[in-house]
């Protein structure tokens, strides 16, 4: 079981300041031990909207999106129908606001607790440059137990940049919300986890591709994917790295060509419709070999769909949006924390197998920020080929189907890299031989290394599975919970490979099942399509897909999954 | 007599045989290439020729030295991030008008704009010779030769040396097939320039474009110094008839990007640990 | 004492024979990838001939140190040396007579350029080298005369093909 959770959304507009709240009531509760997700929404305004951060409080580190809100903490009501779809108020739910505006109906129909607090007022009573978010801030800190000292310190660290003036407000108005928050009772998730890291998973991707040596991004700015970006750039330049803003992304995947083709670790980082315009370019690497690594953080599609929420959409053009027959990577992150693990895993492989890898993130655990116990790292590394002849071929057909792959500056091992069919020297040619040996190389390449069990994290022994791909992991991890709470024993495959297929370990991980439900967040069932296509299955194989906006609940899986398994 | 000990250009060309028509101009760009390497003596191993799609794009694997053919268009993309990351190399991109200015035309005027220490060679015969002869951005607006624009493309063309110059390239030159001794002398000085630098190659198509036979009689050398001020530049680039060869243009601008200095710190994971 | 402009001139010689070498090298090749065997066997032995007074050159420019000139630093009266032949003046489908007038055309200006050369020098040595190439190039375009006699005319329209051009890309 997972434990006591507790959510807490805090909204507000106008630059109200609620994502800073989020932020530092987190940072607070996790330098107590505790655990937390952080996700914000937002209205279409770059600036002055109604924003939302979303705190799911909880005692292990599966992150889902909370399914309603234990608390709900509002500077105002504006717009705040735009987040209907996501923020449920639980009944009996706690609502704090501002005396003179009356919450809206739907937020009524909960019967919440209902705390009428002047807190504008009271902000602007404490200090003349008083914030009524910093007020908020100590209401909550309180409300959760959590030190004024570790608040206080927490917010001049991340204003220190603001006026002195400022940063004296924030302080006497977090201290002011300490001191005259009322007293509810709330159920407070336990707390006690050690070594807290605070990261979103875009940060942990960044993180994960750096410490498995890139040391070159390009990259064309584009939502949920440019914090990324942003991070990297930062990272880079501590390990004298460099990070190029590209003029589009058919520059950015051809820098990244370049650079990688140059023996330096390289990636990119876009969402849909940059993947869409780099694919050509993506078989470019396929064809040349050239080892590249692309972090694709998917968001509603297609065209400019969705662009600030999540969805698993892209997964169809990973796998099969090449021109020709281009066999190349497709990795998911499972969660914030393994997303340090797979970009990492992405970049070995991709730089091994010297080949393109597709790492399939997304913006529900791309922008979503976590406390984490120290990530994982991948180890594992690709060996290289052994190439004892004196003469040296760049595309040489070996049995694993790795070449040695040199670079400039290498005495006398000259080549000419080519998106054109070549021969194992690399001269172009268009003979049915060189084309077919050299595709037969290019996909036993993949097809023949051994992956070892990281491909997926299996759980659980029930006869009926729940298959599905990166983030949905968690939810359908919550699935599996409520379920074995119905009676219902349910085992997970949680995809981490997705191409290429590890067909035989998912038949025996599915072995004595007799119902599989591949479960997704797209319209399509596109990960449902590609496993029927690509694998026989014995048992009976159900589709459950959800595409965006709203995040994938746990609790509606479990609830499909029993209608179909108890009729 | 010591000929043996440095490098002569044919010791720059590789073991493939060009599949050129013969009478292309590329040939002679071939030629000044590996007769601008010999001057310099540059390292084969040390040196990369990175190309997107195109007859003259078939270039790099002519060369025995690195080289890279990748999708049309991108070969600058391909070439700047080769450079940003190995600094240490010699790097140059070349392709034709329809790469460099049709499809690759945002990565051009972005490498203009970028300046990173790359030479650029694109070689222009004003027509698309691998697809059969279609118009590109600097064939003449009533060129109807063929059947894609039987009444001539219509539009103006472009002018490379003045879109280089408003994108902000830094030094510009223009050799012609020609004359491939002095195109060795201008892709040399093109290498030697610490910044981008931007060969434009009148190079003649034999095949579509026969009439270009008559460029001898137009092509002249520009005697006067390469200009540095950007407004006799723009002056010159809009106003001249195209046909003028040598270094036009050689203003100082630092190279992107600046070299790196040292960090006081190198762990990355600092900010996430709380 | 080295001889400035013996060294000047044999420099130039060797540029001029090794360039025409490698160019008809280069064009016979071209010729073959396009199936024109008639000009590639006989753009073969042009460069065989320019090797053979290539080896005379350099086997007189054994002990001499000859200035290192970079291509474009040669003073040729044209934009390339006298001897190679213009990449551009060639055509897949030219005739052997076509690739012969080229030929000539070249000895011939190689030969004006050695005996310009010969005139101009103020050294001994330098004038009857430079006399002596000239006659060889005089020879070299006589015995191609020679051969240009024998030939049929060729037809008006031959370089005319029924065949549109290929899409290779």
């Amino acid at each position: 079981m997972t434990g006591t959770e507790l959510s807490i959304a805090i909204t507000g507009a106008g630059g109200a300041g609620v994502i800073s709240v989020g932020e530092l009531l987190l940072q607070a509760w996790a330098k107590e031990g505790g655990r937390g997700l952080l996700r914000k929404a937002f209205g279409p305004q770059i600036r002055g909207g109604e924003s939302a951060a979303l705190l799911k409080l909880t005692e292990t580190e599966r992150y889902t999106a909370a399914r309603q809100y234990d608390v709900l903490l509002a500077f105002d009501w504006n717009n705040f129908t735009r987040f209907g779809d996501e923020i449920r108020i639980a009944r009996d739910a706690l609502v704090i606001c501002e005396p003179a505006c009356d919450p809206p109906p739907e937020v009524l129909a909960a019967q919440p607790r209902l705390l009428r607090f002047p807190m504008a007022r009271l902000a602007a009573d404490t200090h003349a440059e008083g914030r009524v978010n910093m007020f908020a801030l100590g209401l909550l800190g309180r409300l959760l137990g959590l030190p004024l000292d570790s608040l206080e310190q927490l917010t001049l660290q991340k204003l220190k940049a603001k006026p002195e003036a400022y940063r004296h407000a924030a302080i006497a108005c977090i201290s002011a919300g300490t001191t005259q928050a009322p007293d509810c009772e709330l159920s407070l998730p336990k707390m006690g986890a050690k070594g807290a890291w605070y990261m979103s998973g875009n940060q942990a991707a960044g993180l994960g591709a750096l410490e498995a040596g890139v040391r070159f991004v390009a990259a064309y700015p584009i939502t949920p994917a440019s914090d990324v970006l942003e991070w990297m750039a930062g990272g880079l330049e501590k390990l004298n790295g460099n990070l190029v803003q590209a003029e589009d992304e058919l520059a950015a995947i051809n820098m990244t060509i370049g650079a990688a083709f140059g023996g330096v670790p390289s990636l990119t980082a876009t969402s849909g419709p940059g993947l869409a315009l780099m694919t050509e370019s993506i078989g470019l690497a396929v064809a040349s070999e050239t080892p590249v690594t692309i972090l694709n953080v998917m968001r509603g599609g297609p065209s400019t769909g969705i662009p600030t929420k999540s969805e698993q959409s892209d997964l169809n053009i990973a796998l099969h949006g090449l021109h020709g027959d281009a066999p190349h990577l497709v990795l998911a992150p499972l969660d914030i924390a393994d997303c340090v693990f797979t970009s990492g895993w992405a970049v070995n492989l991709a730089q091994g197998l010297q080949t393109a890898a597709i790492v399939l993130s997304d913006q529900f655990i791309g922008q979503s920020t976590a406390v984490i116990s120290e990530p994982l790292r991948c180890e594992s590394q690709v060996a290289g080929a052994q190439d004892n002849d004196n003469d040296y071929l760049r595309y040489r057909l070996t049995d694993s189907g790795v070449s040695t792959l040199a670079i400039p500056g290498d005495a006398d091992q000259r080549f000419t890299a080519d998106g054109l069919e070549h021969d194992e020297k690399g001269t172009p040619s268009a003979r049915d031989d060189d084309h077919q040996l050299q595709l037969a190389k290019r996909a036993r390449k993949l097809t023949t290394y051994n992956y070892g069990n990281a491909w997926a994290r299996v759980q659980g022994n029930g006869q009926v599975a729940l298959v599905c791909f990166g983030s949905a992991s968690a939810a359908v991890n919550e699935a599996a919970d409520l379920l074995a709470r119905q009676g219902i024993n349910v085992r997970t495959v949680s995809l981490r490979l997705l191409a290429p297929l590890q067909r035989e370990q998912l038949t025996a991980a599915l072995e004595a099942c007799n119902t599989v439900f591949v479960v997704e967040q797209n319209h399509g069932g596109q990960l449902f399509q590609y496993l029927r296509g690509m694998m026989d299955f014995n048992q009976a194989l159900h589709s459950y897909s959800r595409a965006g906006p709203v995040p994938l609940s746990g609790h509606a899986i479990a609830t499909a999954v029993a209608q179909e398994v108890t009729v | 007599m010591n000929l043996i000990a440095k490098a002569k250009p044919k010791d720059y060309k590789s073991s493939v045989k060009p599949i050129w028509c013969p009478g292309c101009g590329h040939f002679s760009v071939l030629n000044a290439l590996t007769k601008a390497f010999a001057a310099l003596g540059i390292d084969k191993d040390d040196t990369v020729l990175v190309s997107g799609i195109g007859c003259s794009s078939r270039l790099p694997a002519y060369v025995d030295s690195y080289g890279f053919h990748g999708v049309h268009g991108r070969g600058l993309a391909i070439a700047q991030g080769l450079k940003v990351a190995r600094p240490d190399l010699t790097v140059i991109a070349l392709g034709g008008d329809g790469d460099g200015f049709s499809i690759g035309g945002n990565h051009f005027i972005h490498a203009c704009r970028r300046n990173v220490n790359i030479t650029y060679i694109a070689m222009d015969n004003e027509v698309y010779g691998m697809t059969k002869g279609q118009a590109s951005p600097t064939t003449a607006a009533d060129w109807d030769h063929s059947k894609l624009t039987p009444h001539g493309p219509g539009v103006r063309p472009f002018k490379p040396a003045a879109l280089a110059l408003a994108s902000g390239a830094p030094w510009i030159a223009r050799g012609y097939s020609g004359n491939p001794n002095q195109l060795a002398r201008l892709i040399a000085e093109a290498v030697e320039h610490p910044g981008f630098s931007f060969v434009h190659v009148l190079s003649q198509c034999i095949t579509f474009c026969p009439e270009q036979t008559d460029w001898k009689a137009v092509v002249s050398e520009r005697e006067a110094p390469a200009l540095t001020d950007a407004d006799a530049a723009a002056s010159l680039f809009l106003h001249e008839n195209g046909f003028q060869t040598g270094v036009l243009y050689n203003a100082a601008r630092n190279a992107w990007p600046p070299e790196q200095v040292e960090r006081q710190s190198t762990d990355i994971t600092e900010g996430f640990r709380l | 004492m080295s001889n400035q402009q013996l060294g000047d001139f044999l420099a130039h010689s060797v540029e001029l024979e090794s360039e025409a070498r490698e160019r008809y090298l280069e064009l016979a090749q071209a010729m073959i990838a396009h199936h024109n065997t008639d000009v590639a066997g006989f753009f073969n032995r042009m460069a065989e001939e320019s090797r053979l007074h290539l080896e005379e050159v350099a086997e007189i420019a054994q002990d001499i140190e000859l200035p290192g000139l970079k291509a474009w630093e040669f003073g040729w009266p044209e934009e390339e040396s006298p001897e190679a032949v213009s990449y551009e003046a060639v055509h897949y489908r030219m005739s052997l007579r076509q690739a012969m007038l080229l030929a000539l055309e070249n000895e011939r200006a190689a030969e004006k350029f050695y005996r310009s050369f010969a005139d101009a020098s103020s050294d001994g040595e330098t004038r009857h080298l430079a006399a002596q190439f000239s006659a060889e190039e005089a020879s070299h375009a006589a015995q191609l005369e020679k051969m240009l006699g024998k030939l049929p005319p060729d037809r008006e329209h031959h370089l005319e093909e029924d065949d549109q051009p290929h899409m290779p890309e």
